[in-house]
């Protein structure tokens, strides 16, 4: 017979030139001759197949996304600057502002020299960027323009670390005012500008209250804003500070809006890129105040001593093949051993049925082992 | 054989009679190197086992009405040690003006010699009067003596009267005209001082609240609600010298030092922060002017650190955990003239101005206490399970292999008997 012989050929072959190596082979293979294929076997290994297939793609899927790691740290280095962004629009004369920072070091920073300022009209802001009020939305519900996507949030809007991380990569750059339309009512400031790393207070305030200079009407005092961009570290435009997009209108002349800040510097890691930025908690005060007091627009900053860390990390290649393989062969075990099982319950309700068939013989018990 | 029990049906390990196995080369070699990959992954699970790791938690600091120690051990090249004052000071109220217990200073040569330190009794800045009559009194001058003074009622000695002036809230300069200092000749050793430098060393107990402390010229004194300086000895100056407050911090740390071994584990790869370093180490900072100012902000964080099996030691004293603190800090500098900083690029920063000169420390403390706990990476159920796996795995997966080249190598058989 054909068969036969090529089967003796593979004996030859296998078995007995192998020799001492041979001899290690842990794996003996049955001859083919004697291992028998089922339909019901192969029923049960596509269906293995199938599931280790889906196992297969939510690890891949889990690996690829990588891991969020949470951590903290006190701060590393000995601090000096911080930097500030700013681009705040405030509804007067840009030259009828004062812009000035001081701080616990006892330093006056003069902020408005640094600031850039445009003259603006206030509705080209207002409509434009669907604004709103800090703290509520327009159905009364708390919202700090902060995206949040539901419970879980890295910060600045975006739920994964490489998000943050790829949006830091956009070029920071300021937004051109548009040219204003009409006669200019507001004047927008921004810039970028190096504070003290040190608890600070930022001013923008009136001409002649507060900062001398030659008094200022009454009547021309109006510190509506909305600010467009409040962040401190790096400027990265495209991450969604609380403070950003914010429109906050005075309603009478003395108007006094008193921001507090806690920022909190946060680092985020990805494995090719780290990003050294800082969140911040804000609360927001504003009242109405007697014409003895100075009004303006006020940001009270401290920076927390604890430092954040949001780290992206992803397993090697080499690890996540091993848990691959481990599920994979898992899956195939755990498959052969439900195939035995699935035997040999069938076998059994077949043998019973079998019994209950034929004469109903007492002690027909050695029946299931044969 | 045996009688079959109905588990029979049920083995998982069904064993292939042995007249219908084939043990091949290949197989061999399979087996060889899983075996060896078994071996290298086990090794690598069972190091894993082995790793501590460090990890932080962090809680709101409950203790209360403690106290912490500043360790300090800083270099003034150009302040003789006559002249620098280590006052502290907390919102809680507690002044403690001119430390000196706990805190040594000495003398150093001038930088232009080397600024080596000088011998110890060399030091002696105030020479005992020993001829003075039993009955002698010396005169206060005005001041009620201290309730230090050897003779009650009397100030006998230069810094007994210096002591007086100073709860006068008087200045005091150089002792001219003041018989005491005359005699112990305190203008001409102060002088003798005037190039000389210091270093101070030693431990400071403060309250765990908000406050400062600094390093200034001149004995202090509270006036009314102001803390004053006596800057007379600091400003008249014979020609040609001067002093600053050029210096370097050789250690600054709130707490005891975690052993080096601990700092090391803890460092690790990651560069964003420095755990358990202080930062103000080996600082240094230079000037030339005499008004100058430096102020380091300091945020203290509580930090314990409980090593591994710390719990099973006996409590209280000793039990290996380390009660310490760490820190951020953030320097600043100005001259006491004001002006701005456009030599540093900030044309727009204006200095306060005013003050006095001097190296201040103001610190704050964060409610939040951080634990570093170490802990085994895995359980040893963990890496007996690990273990498992990883045999397991290895072995099925070479049972896939093995049978893939044996199937392989029989297709390849049949294909050349068909060309036969």
């Amino acid at each position: 017979m054909d068969g036969y012989e090529k089967s003796s050929l593979n004996e030859d072959d296998f078995g007995a030139k192998g020799g001492i190596v041979s001899a290690f082979d842990a794996f003996p293979k049955s001859k083919p001759q004697y291992v028998t294929k089922t339909s019901g076997g192969g029923k049960w290994t596509v269906a293995m197949l199938f599931i280790s297939a889906i196992f297969l793609w939510t690890e891949i899927g889990q690996w690829w996304r990588g891991a969020e790691h949470h951590t903290f740290a006190v701060e590393k280095g000995i601090g000096h600057d911080m930097q500030v962004n700013l681009d705040i629009v405030v509804k007067m004369d840009c030259n009828d502002l004062h812009v000035n920072v001081q701080d616990a070091s006892g330093d006056r920073i003069l902020a408005g020299d640094k600031l850039k300022r445009d003259a603006t009209t206030w509705h080209q802001w207002v409509d434009a960027q669907g604004m709103h009020r800090l703290g509520k939305s327009q159905d009364g519900k708390l919202d700090t323009g902060e995206g949040w996507h539901g419970a879980h949030d890295e910060g600045f809007g975006e739920e994964h670390v490489h998000d943050i991380v790829a949006l830091s990569r956009k070029k920071a750059k300021w937004a051109k005012t548009p040219s204003p339309k009409g006669r200019p009512d507001s004047c927008r400031m921004y810039g970028s500008l190096d504070l003290n790393r040190v608890q600070g207070d930022f001013h923008i305030t009136a001409r002649g209250h507060g900062y001398g200079g030659q008094h200022l009407d009454h009547d021309k005092f109006n510190f509506s804003h909305i600010i467009s961009e409040m962040s401190y570290g790096p400027f990265y435009p495209s991450l969604v500070n609380p403070l950003d997009r914010t429109v906050n209108p005075a309603i009478v002349h003395f108007h006094k809006f008193q921001y507090f800040l806690s920022v909190v510097p946060t680092v985020y890691l990805t494995s090719n890129r780290v990003v050294n930025t800082n969140q911040y908690a804000v609360t927001e005060q504003s009242k109405v105040i007697s014409d003895h007091q100075v009004p303006g627009i006020f940001f009270k900053y401290d920076i927390e001593p604890i430092m954040l860390s949001v780290a992206e990390t992803r397993h090697g290649f080499f690890s996540f093949l091993v848990k691959i393989v481990n599920i994979f062969s898992g899956v195939m075990v755990a498959g052969h051993w439900g195939f035995t099982l699935s035997d040999w319950v069938r076998e059994v309700i077949g043998k019973r049925r079998r019994s209950n068939g034929g004469i109903g013989v007492l002690g027909n018990k050695h029946g299931y082992d044969e | 054989m045996a009688p079959k029990s109905r588990f029979t049906r049920l083995d998982a390990f069904t064993k292939t009679v042995d007249e219908a196995r084939i043990r091949t080369t290949s197989g061999g070699i399979v087996t060889i190197v899983s075996l060896l990959v078994v071996v290298f992954l086990s090794w690598g699970e069972w190091s894993d086992y082995r790793r501590i790791v460090v990890h932080p938690e962090l809680v709101v600091d409950k203790g209360r009405g403690e106290r912490m120690d500043i360790h300090l051990n800083m270099t003034f090249p150009n302040m003789p040690c006559e002249l620098l004052t280590l006052d502290v000071m907390d919102v809680s109220g507690e002044q403690q003006h001119g430390v000196a217990h706990g805190i040594t200073k000495f003398r150093l040569k001038p930088s232009a010699e080397g600024g080596a330190e000088i011998e110890s009794n060399a030091a002696q800045l105030h020479e005992k009067a020993e001829h003075l009559d039993p009955n002698y009194c010396g005169g206060c001058y005005g001041a009620n003596a201290p309730a230090t003074a050897q003779k009650p009622g009397c100030c006998n000695t230069c810094d007994e009267v210096r002591e007086a002036y100073a709860q006068a809230s008087w200045a005091f300069g150089r002792g001219e005209g003041v018989e005491q200092c005359e005699r112990e000749h305190y203008a001409e050793r102060l002088d003798q001082q005037r190039e000389e430098g210091c270093r101070i060393e030693g431990l400071l107990q403060v309250n765990k609240v908000v406050g400062n402390f600094h390093l200034a010229p001149g004995r202090s004194f509270s006036n009314g609600n102001m803390h004053v300086h006596d800057l007379k000895n600091y400003w008249d100056l014979p020609e040609g010298k001067s002093h600053d407050f050029t210096h370097i911090i050789h250690s600054l740390r709130f707490g005891p030092q975690l052993p080096t071994a601990v700092v090391e584990r803890m460092s690790g790869k990651n560069t964003w922060s420095n755990h358990h370093l202080n930062p103000l180490d080996a600082t240094r900072q230079s000037t030339n002017d005499p008004n100058f100012n430096y102020m380091y902000f300091v945020k203290i964080v509580p930090t314990s650190y409980l090593p591994l099996g710390w719990e099973k030691r006996t409590p209280g004293y000793a039990d290996g955990s380390i009660e310490t603190h760490q820190y951020s800090v953030t320097s600043h500098k100005r001259s006491l003239m004001g002006g701005d900083d456009a030599q540093e690029g900030h044309p727009e920063r204006l200095h306060a101005r005013n003050g006095i000169p001097g190296v201040f420390f103001s610190y704050d403390i964060s409610p939040m206490k951080v634990i570093n706990r170490e802990e085994r990476a895995k359980t040893f159920l963990g890496f007996l399970s690990g273990l498992c796996a990883i045999v397991g795995g290895t072995l099925t997966v070479a049972a896939a292999v093995d049978r893939g080249l044996f199937e392989g190598a029989s297709r390849l058989k049949k294909l050349r008997a068909k060309d036969l």
